[in-house]
């Protein structure tokens, strides 16, 4: 394989990734948020609803998102009218890592949340200030090691994001075919050397990023 | 009570080694005719047939690789030739047993669909995925890139082409809506109910399309796999494929 397609392809597997982990952010606080502060009613329906995609078989999770956005789903058809197309493009890969990367993210992320006083919170609140101020000033950067080890996860699992990814992306060579992806259509048209290479890339970059992730929650742990 | 997890997992061992059903992968283009075909074989007290349908490239992988079956049906002579070399066929009991024709399909109530009606519209704009079995190995995107080369249009067309992981795969992408146009069997279009075939493949440029059959060298059940596939090649059977639309080769007459 030319050493071009394997940074072509991890690369793109890394940008995709990345991008998905942004993605997962803001959801993903708000909902880690929800979780651990809110009381109300059906919050372990919420609760099992977003970590359905970690238990559901990935290509079951890719089969219902293809249900929504392809060009006849409910929100692939307002998406069509203006004029944006998600499936067979990129946007489909990262929409896929970011929906498989999510709950981990939230999971972590509310555990964090729940390791925090509540009576810092309770004091910034009689000292006048909102719920929202109250979340990004003192929640937040208690919680942020929490943060950090959940984008990381998000992270590794995206990277790793196959079964959802093949159902809404396909495996387009120099369009959307990650290192998951490229790996089984390698295996599978008898390209068994390359699949070899790119299985020890990605290798290498989970382990960097489990190692990182293990780091910041082995950090959390002396700072608390 | 507590002989009782014994005696449940001997009964569930024992019927196993009893009788084996016998085990055929095959194209998964061949899925529907099969599978009609193992019922009258059933029926006519042949014995059980259990399929292991894919892209006949994953499967030659699969045989090359030791995978438990006794026949082996591909939908061309390149994947069948991998696991012959691979040592994992029984070459001498090679047939050719079926003929097939590829199709343009498009959605029934797709815009684009009606535009298309030869060759040459799938340049259009329009078409923005045009879906077929993956190129580079399994046997409906070779023979798909075999005609597109033989017309001319392969370098145009090539950006345009979404490769999936089978035959069936290409259907699944045109009646979902994802891609506009795919190039599938015409075996696969007759079973769809959202998708129809927009041309035939036909004339000088058409590949011709052979799905071998062979018995695989490490099965256990040699014999019960030559009698499944001389009743595959018999009048019955050969019926079977012919209503699929499948074109019945070397029928034992």
């Amino acid at each position: 394989m030319l050493r071009a397609e394997i940074w072509e392809i991890t690369g793109f597997t890394m940008a995709t990734a990345a991008l998905a982990t942004l993605l997962m952010v803001p959801p993903g606080l708000f909902l880690a948020w929800l979780l651990a502060r809110g009381r109300f009613h059906g919050r372990l329906i919420v609760d099992t609803a977003i970590s359905l995609p970690l238990v559901m078989p990935p290509v079951a999770t890719g089969l219902v998102l293809l249900a929504m956005v392809a060009p006849r789903g409910p929100v692939g058809r307002v998406l069509a009218r203006a004029g944006i197309e998600v499936v067979f493009t990129w946007k489909a890969v990262v929409l896929a890592m970011a929906v498989m990367g999510l709950p981990l993210f939230v999971r972590t992320v509310r555990a964090g949340i729940e390791q925090v006083d509540r009576r810092y919170e309770a004091a910034a609140a009689t000292l006048g200030a909102g719920p929202l101020r109250v979340f990004f000033t003192v929640t937040l950067p208690l919680a942020r090691p929490a943060v950090l080890a959940g984008a990381v996860l998000g992270f590794a699992r995206a990277l790793g994001e196959f079964g959802a990814t093949i159902m809404i992306a396909g495996s387009i060579p120099g369009a959307t075919r990650t290192l998951a992806v490229a790996i089984y259509s390698f295996a599978e048209t008898g390209r068994d050397g390359d699949a070899a290479l790119l299985v020890a890339v990605s290798a290498a970059i989970a382990f960097v990023a489990l190692a990182a992730a293990n780091w910041i929650s082995s950090r959390q742990g002396v700072q608390a | 009570m507590r002989w009782g997890w014994v005696v449940c997992l001997a009964a569930l061992l024992l019927p196993a080694n009893a009788q084996q059903p016998l085990t055929v992968s095959a194209a998964v283009s061949l899925t529907d005719a099969l599978q009609a075909i193992a019922a009258a074989y059933a029926r006519a007290g042949g014995g059980a047939v259990r399929f292991n349908f894919a892209g006949s490239n994953v499967l030659a992988r699969q045989l090359a690789n030791g995978a438990p079956a006794d026949l082996f049906i591909s939908a061309d002579e390149a994947q069948m030739a991998i696991a012959a070399g691979a040592g994992a066929i029984d070459t001498t009991s090679r047939i050719n047993l079926l003929g097939n024709r590829l199709a343009v399909i498009v959605r029934r109530d797709s815009p684009t669909g009606s535009l298309i009606r030869r060759l040459d519209d799938l340049l259009r704009p329009e078409v923005k995925h045009l879906a077929v079995g993956d190129p580079a190995a399994v046997p409906a995107g070779v023979y798909a890139r075999r005609w597109l080369e033989a017309a001319g249009v392969w370098s145009r067309l090539e950006s345009k082409v979404v490769p999936v992981a089978n035959v069936r795969a290409a259907l699944a992408v045109v009646e979902n809506g994802s891609a506009e146009a795919a190039i599938v069997y015409a075996t696969d279009v007759a079973l769809s109910s959202t998708a129809v075939s927009a041309f035939m493949v036909e004339g000088p440029n058409a590949p011709p399309i052979v799905y071998p059959a062979a018995i695989v060298a490490h099965s256990r059940q040699a014999e019960a796999a030559r009698r499944f596939l001389s009743f595959l090649r018999g009048p019955e059977a050969s019926s079977i494929f012919s209503r699929f639309g499948f074109l019945p080769l070397e029928s034992a007459r």
